[in-house]
């Protein structure tokens, strides 16, 4: 496919596809199949960091006791069921790095950027469906080597998801004998499949929207999905060169982080975190385009301030690239450096503050159902809010000097990264379900999975901003060893039973799944009255997506305009008569 | 139905004005620049962020051999744009004759490089050899991949112009191969200078 | 989409350009008549401007819409910010 979409009005590419069924489940370049690949490996990948946290909360919670069956655990691992020291910081390392790697990401980019970016656009597919299918089964490789680490001798890699040299850059510091090798290409064949997906969005997104479908038409999660994957097609390559490197100085003894050798330790944090930062944004915007769009049609009002929300998401890509520095305060690094990223860090704050508003104008005043869907986006902004103040705290040098690798930016982390991009993530996958699959989920299932992980989610997370401020350090094994953190421990314990009920909380969830994609409520056409062009077409959409290549007449928001009796109007349809004036 | 996809249509919405592969491929190598960045920029900072004296390159490196080909790498950028004109005029014996140059061309650099490397390495100069070896080894090593990589594409491409592919003015992928093989030579203007001359 | 309308420029008068800019780094690298600082800055420049040639002529970026090119521009600044940032950590 050389040539860039097809005119206004022209036969699109939608038909019956009648190829094998490998070609057409499990080697398919039919970005929607390759989405719901991702689906249910990120679910997968979800489940397995979810397990890895367990562990990590039943040590801190119960220190030093046997788990249920302690017969079964591996000796290196557990022996006696009780988690052993190294073990520990391999958990906390492989928790981090499931999440980060192989659940998050794929679950927002690989899986909502594939499934919506040719649908939302009115495009037939992606513009390199091929590279598109290697950029999933890349990720088997991928994910293969991570989970390697778990049956090597030595153990997985234990550096941290951080992999901060020298710890890193030597087996014998850690035990690990292969398991940071095996994260190292990991990661690389990660980044691989990574670009392959950067690639193909942004090109898709530039050149294949349907006519009509200009910039500023775009629904908000296209336009984060855009900027994410130039985010991602910038930062993971230097990720890429790092971890090389890294890797280079564990077999080929080189000396880029080494000190012995003239290397420069710090110089792998400043790499880690150049790439480091735009990731965390990576991690968030398309979540927030997501819950833009689920907003919008939850209030059945048009989202406040378009533009503005526009500008906001380029602002915090740009601005993404110069804050790194503020992840280095405590490493010692230049204090005048450190100044510039403090500014440049509370800058950031101001167009994530400016969405925040956005949303909450969005549903002022707006008729509001409370779906599953929204519930989760409502919680995402509330969620978001509180993981960003949080953030305030940390941009501030002189306070990081404290709460810098204390359980209080552990708090943040996850109020942005479960409490922000997860309940987004949980809003697409009830919303999309039914195109994806043509069932909807059972939505009082929905409403009680919202409720129970909501509820047990504030609990886990919320006390450890106590924790932190209190002085309790990240990554540690045994926090009792020091005298002022004991009296801490039954705040621990209380964080970790409700981590044991937000895991069973997930229950509801995976059943609802499941159950609905066979014997879920056949969905009607557009459930959601939602204006989206993937709603235009039948659920799920043929190969090729339209048999008419849509012409786009006006936005994604125009939801309860006065002039018209439906409250919403799908972009291909042409705004109503009285309207062309104001038509944009 | 799909009869609409061979319809050579005007675009639908004006993206940048260039066709999808091409597109594709400039936004590929956006990212090729990063990732070299990461590597040439960890050697401007160990090197000129280090306190010890780097040793000096001409000592210890071949300067004239790699200056040669230096000059085979540039040749193979000109044969491979000579190969592009060749496929927009239709001029398919052109065509192939260009594309094999450039395979030869590309070819003898890694060739050049691989003699390079042995004779170090008998030398005593590996990547454990200080900062100078970690960096030289690295940086070179992963744009002798991208050439190896890129003569490998190149050899397909060739072969597909015997079969015809880009007869009758088809020019689009010999268009976005040669901006990768360019891109390449780019690189090795910016390594031979830093690396090898300073 | 045609992006072939201009005259193809003289590609084999950019080779000897590119040639003859190649002997001159050898000149100035090897010859060592110039203060260090001076020949950095050279060489640099030199390389800078055959990067460039490549650039315009074989990658045709002289001729293409100049989105396209402000596009590639991007992620410069960004690996001079990278660069610059962190040679402030080591040369203080």
């Amino acid at each position: 496919m050389t040539t860039a979409g097809v005119a206004a009005g022209e036969v699109g590419h939608a038909h019956h596809d009648d190829r094998p069924f490998i070609r057409k489940y499990v080697f398919s370049t039919d970005h929607k199949i390759i989405g719901i690949q991702f689906l249910f490996l990120s679910l997968f990948f979800l489940l397995v960091g979810g397990v890895l946290a367990m562990l990590i909360r039943w040590q801190l919670g119960f220190p030093g006791r046997a788990m249920p069956l302690p017969g079964l655990w591996p000796r290196a691992m557990a022996p006696d069921g009780v988690v052993l020291p190294e073990f520990y910081t391999a958990l906390v390392t492989m928790h981090g790095t499931f999440m980060v790697f192989f659940a998050i990401m794929p679950l927002l980019v690989g899986v909502f950027a594939n499934y919506l970016i040719p649908l939302k656009i009115g495009a037939p597919d992606m513009a390199f469906p091929k590279l598109n299918m290697w950029s999933f089964w890349l990720m088997i490789p991928a994910g293969g080597l991570m989970l390697a680490g778990f049956f090597v001798e030595g153990g997985t890699a234990a550096s941290g998801w951080t992999a901060y040299a020298p710890l890193s850059a030597n087996p014998e510091y850690t035990g690990a004998t292969y398991g940071q090798q095996l994260w190292c290409f990991s990661i690389i064949v990660f980044a691989l499949s990574s670009l392959l997906g950067s690639v193909n969005y942004i090109t898709t997104i530039i050149n294949l929207r349907a006519p009509g479908m200009t910039w500023f038409r775009l629904p908000l999660s296209i336009w984060a999905l855009f900027i994410t994957a130039i985010l991602a097609l910038l930062a993971v390559p230097i990720l890429a060169g790092a971890i090389i490197m890294l890797l280079f100085d564990i077999i080929l003894h080189t000396h880029f982080f080494m000190p012995a050798g003239g290397g420069q330790p710090l110089m792998w944090q400043h790499l880690f975190w150049f790439f480091g930062h735009p990731e965390v944004y990576i991690l968030i915007l398309p979540a927030m385009g997501i819950t833009s769009d689920l907003l919008a049609n939850g209030s059945r009002k048009p989202i406040f301030g378009y533009h503005s929300m526009v500008y906001a998401i380029i602002g915090i890509a740009f601005l993404g690239w110069v804050v790194w520095g503020h992840h280095m305060f405590q490493s010692g690094m230049n204090p005048r450096l450190g100044t510039t990223f403090m500014v440049s860090t509370m800058f950031i704050a101001v167009p994530s503050a400016i969405k925040v508003f956005n949303w909450l104008g969005t549903m002022w005043k707006g008729s509001i159902t409370f779906t599953t869907p929204m519930l989760n986006a409502i919680a995402f902004v509330a969620m978001f809010t509180i993981g960003g103040l949080s953030g305030i705290f940390m941009a501030a040098t002189p306070v990081d000097m404290y709460i810098h690798d204390t359980y209080f930016i552990v708090a943040h982390i996850h109020y942005v990264l479960f409490g922000g991009s997860l309940f987004a993530i949980f809003g697409g996958i009830y919303f999309w379900f039914p195109s994806m699959f043509g069932k909807m989920m059972n939505e009082k299932l929905g409403k009680i999975h919202f409720a129970l992980t909501f509820i047990t989610y504030n609990l886990v997370f919320f006390p450890m901003h106590i924790l932190g401020i209190g002085g309790h350090m990240r990554r540690i094994y045994d926090p009792s060893q020091y005298a002022f953190l004991k009296p801490l421990q039954p705040l621990n314990t209380f964080i970790s039973v409700s981590a044991f009920a937000l895991f069973v909380s997930q229950l509801p969830f995976m059943w609802n799944f499941f159950h609905s994609l066979f014997w879920g409520k056949k969905a009607e056409m557009n459930p959601w009255h939602d204006n989206g062009l993937e709603w235009t077409v039948q659920s799920p959409p043929p190969h090729g997506n339209f048999a008419v290549t849509p012409t786009v007449y006006h936005g994604p928001y125009e939801y309860s305009r006065p002039d018209m009796e439906a409250d919403f109007l799908p972009q291909n349809q042409p705004l109503p008569a009285s309207a062309h004036a104001a038509a944009h | 139905m799909s009869h609409a996809a061979t319809h050579p249509a005007a675009p639908a919405e004006e993206g940048l004005g260039v066709y999808t592969q091409k597109l594709g491929m400039w936004v590929f190598l956006c990212s090729e620049i990063m990732f070299f960045t990461a590597l040439i920029g960890s050697y401007i900072i160990l090197r000129w962020g280090s306190s010890e004296s780097w040793p000096v390159p001409q000592q210890t490196l071949n300067i004239p051999v790699t200056a040669f080909n230096t000059f085979v790498l540039i040749c193979s950028s000109v044969s491979m744009v000579k190969a592009y004109a060749a496929a927009v005029h239709d001029d398919q014996a052109g065509l192939k004759r260009w594309l094999i140059l450039t395979v030869l061309l590309g070819a003898s650099f890694v060739g050049v490089q691989a003699y390079e490397y042995t004779h170090l390495i008998e030398k005593g100069f590996t990547p454990s050899s200080g900062l100078f070896g970690s960096t030289f080894y690295t940086m070179t090593g992963f744009h002798g991949f991208h050439v190896s990589c890129g003569v490998i594409s190149m050899a397909w491409c060739t072969m597909r112009a015997f079969q015809g592919k880009y007869a009758g003015g088809k020019f689009h992928g010999i268009e976005t191969i040669g901006l990768y093989w360019h891109f390449v030579d780019l690189v090795w203007i910016i390594l031979f200078t830093i690396v090898y001359l300073f | 989409m045609a992006t072939v309308e201009h005259k193809h420029p003289n590609y084999i008068a950019i080779w000897l350009y590119l040639a003859a800019l190649t002997g001159v780094e050898l000149v100035v690298a090897l010859l060592h008549f110039l203060p260090r600082h001076w020949l950095i800055g050279a060489l640099v420049f030199l390389a800078i401007w055959k990067a460039g040639l490549v650039a315009l002529y074989f990658m045709h970026l002289k001729f293409e819409p100049k989105r396209l090119v402000i596009m590639i521009l991007a992620p410069l600044p960004l690996a001079v910010i990278m660069v610059l940032f962190i040679l402030q950590e080591f040369h203080r």
